[in-house]
């Protein structure tokens, strides 16, 4: 698979179609972080997954290149969990949602 | 003229968005904003396959990986279903898989974009995939329309007469069919020359689509021939209507020959609904009709009532 070169999705702050883009993220966050959360104490690794393939496909459009990463190896980590613990994708769950928290606090 | 141009001229084509992701709709319609496109979201393909049903879009965009019935189910279905079979489908797709592009295009859709999507790429993909369905479209009603009268050709007559035809009897609906003929036309391309004839074949096409209404399906049937459907109308309906075309044919003056007067005969045969023979009959009543009407001495109409088995002869104005 070819990793997208993140530079070509950094978006700039200051052109209004970005901005917007970028805010709209941003305000989207608490409530995947909420169901991030929500499906690891429930154990729902399939929801886990779904969460952390629509994040990893959109982030990098919405400038936040890094959050795709992450989600992009939860993502993979889920779907090499053949065990369906949730036990062992914690360490990419916390990852992923000390991340979105660190964007969503700063606005 | 008949619509041979693209459908919806100057409304924006409507795209239909078909992905489970909210952050997909948002990213879309904020980066396509500025091509001329109106944009409709569904997240599920379900929901996006009767949408396209009742609202056929110029183009889906559509996700493969969807819960419940995923990209590759509803592209299945939209190439089944006859009124989306032939509206392009691009993909989107998180994986870059060659075997999912292989099995997309196997099915039938046009292109393939991966996410995170390049922006400057998806839009010319986009605008390619529009402008290719337009040209279709276009190509697809020209190959129905003929070239010099600009009405529907012999092949659409062919296959709407039976369609209609069909309509009728099913539902008990009148219907009229006419033939239409222009009377002693060799004699125009022989003593004005055939720039004169082709001229006299256009305008009376012209006097022909003036005079019918919107459901009607016009056609040339050949040569100087002419066939005009006439759905949901009883033949005493097609009769005053083919009586005004009559007259103003009898009353044109043609530019190339402003002394000599262009008349033309008309056969009619049309129920109110209740009989009908077969198809195949019926074209050669109204032809018998039309023939009837020459030996008749041109320039009127000889119709065929099947309701009653009446026939009504016009005299020449």
């Amino acid at each position: 698979m070819n990793a997208p070169d993140p530079s070509s999705y950094s978006l700039d702050p200051t052109n209004e179609e970005d901005a917007e883009l970028i805010s709209y993220f941003i305000s989207e966050l608490p409530e995947r972080i909420h169901s991030l959360r929500e499906a690891s104490l429930a154990g729902d690794v399939e929801n886990i997954q779904r969460i952390a393939h629509q994040l990893k496909g959109a982030a990098p459009g919405f400038g936040f290149p890094a959050i795709g990463s992450a989600a992009r190896d939860l993502e993979l980590a889920a779907i090499e969990n053949t065990t369906g613990s949730i036990e062992s994708l914690n360490a990419e769950i916390n990852a992923l949602i000390n991340l979105c928290r660190s964007y969503a606090k700063e606005s | 003229m008949l619509n041979a141009q693209a459908p919806n001229p100057g409304s924006a084509p409507m795209v239909l968005l078909i992905d489970d992701s909210k952050f997909v709709h948002r990213l879309l319609s904020t980066r396509l904003r500025s091509e001329s496109i109106q944009i409709h979201g569904e997240y599920d393909g379900q929901a996006g396959f009767d949408y396209a049903i009742k609202n056929p879009p110029a183009l889906i965009m559509l996700d493969l990986d969807m819960p419940v019935m995923d990209g590759f189910e509803t592209l299945r279905k939209l190439k089944d279903h006859p009124d989306t079979k032939d509206i392009p489908v691009i993909i989107l797709s998180g994986k870059n898989s060659p075997q999912d592009k292989v099995t997309a295009f196997e099915l039938g859709a046009v292109d393939f974009v991966t996410k995170p999507f390049e922006l400057t790429e998806l839009r010319a993909r986009v605008r390619v995939s529009l402008q290719l369905h337009t040209a279709l479209q276009v190509l697809a009603q020209k190959a129905m329309i003929d070239g010099l009268s600009m009405l529907y050709n012999r092949a659409l007559f062919d296959q709407r007469w039976v369609e209609e035809f069909e309509r009728g009897l099913r539902h008990k609906h009148p219907l009229s069919l006419v033939m239409l003929d222009i009377d002693k036309f060799k004699q125009i391309n022989d003593n004005y020359g055939h720039p004169a004839g082709d001229a006299v074949i256009t305008g009376i096409a012209k006097i022909i689509l003036a005079e019918v209404r919107k459901m009607d399906i016009p056609c040339r049937y050949g040569g100087e021939e002419f066939a005009i459907i006439l759905p949901d109308t009883a033949p005493s309906d097609a009769y005053k209507i083919c009586e005004r075309i009559r007259t103003q044919c009898e009353n044109t003056i043609w530019p190339n020959h402003p002394g000599r007067a262009v008349t033309i005969s008309i056969g009619i045969a049309g129920t109110s609904g209740e009989i009908c023979d077969s198809a195949e009959e019926w074209v050669r009543k109204a032809d018998q009709n039309l023939y009837a009407a020459k030996a008749g001495g041109n320039n009127r109409i000889h119709l065929t009532d099947f309701t009653d088995g009446t026939n009504t002869f016009s005299q020449a104005g």
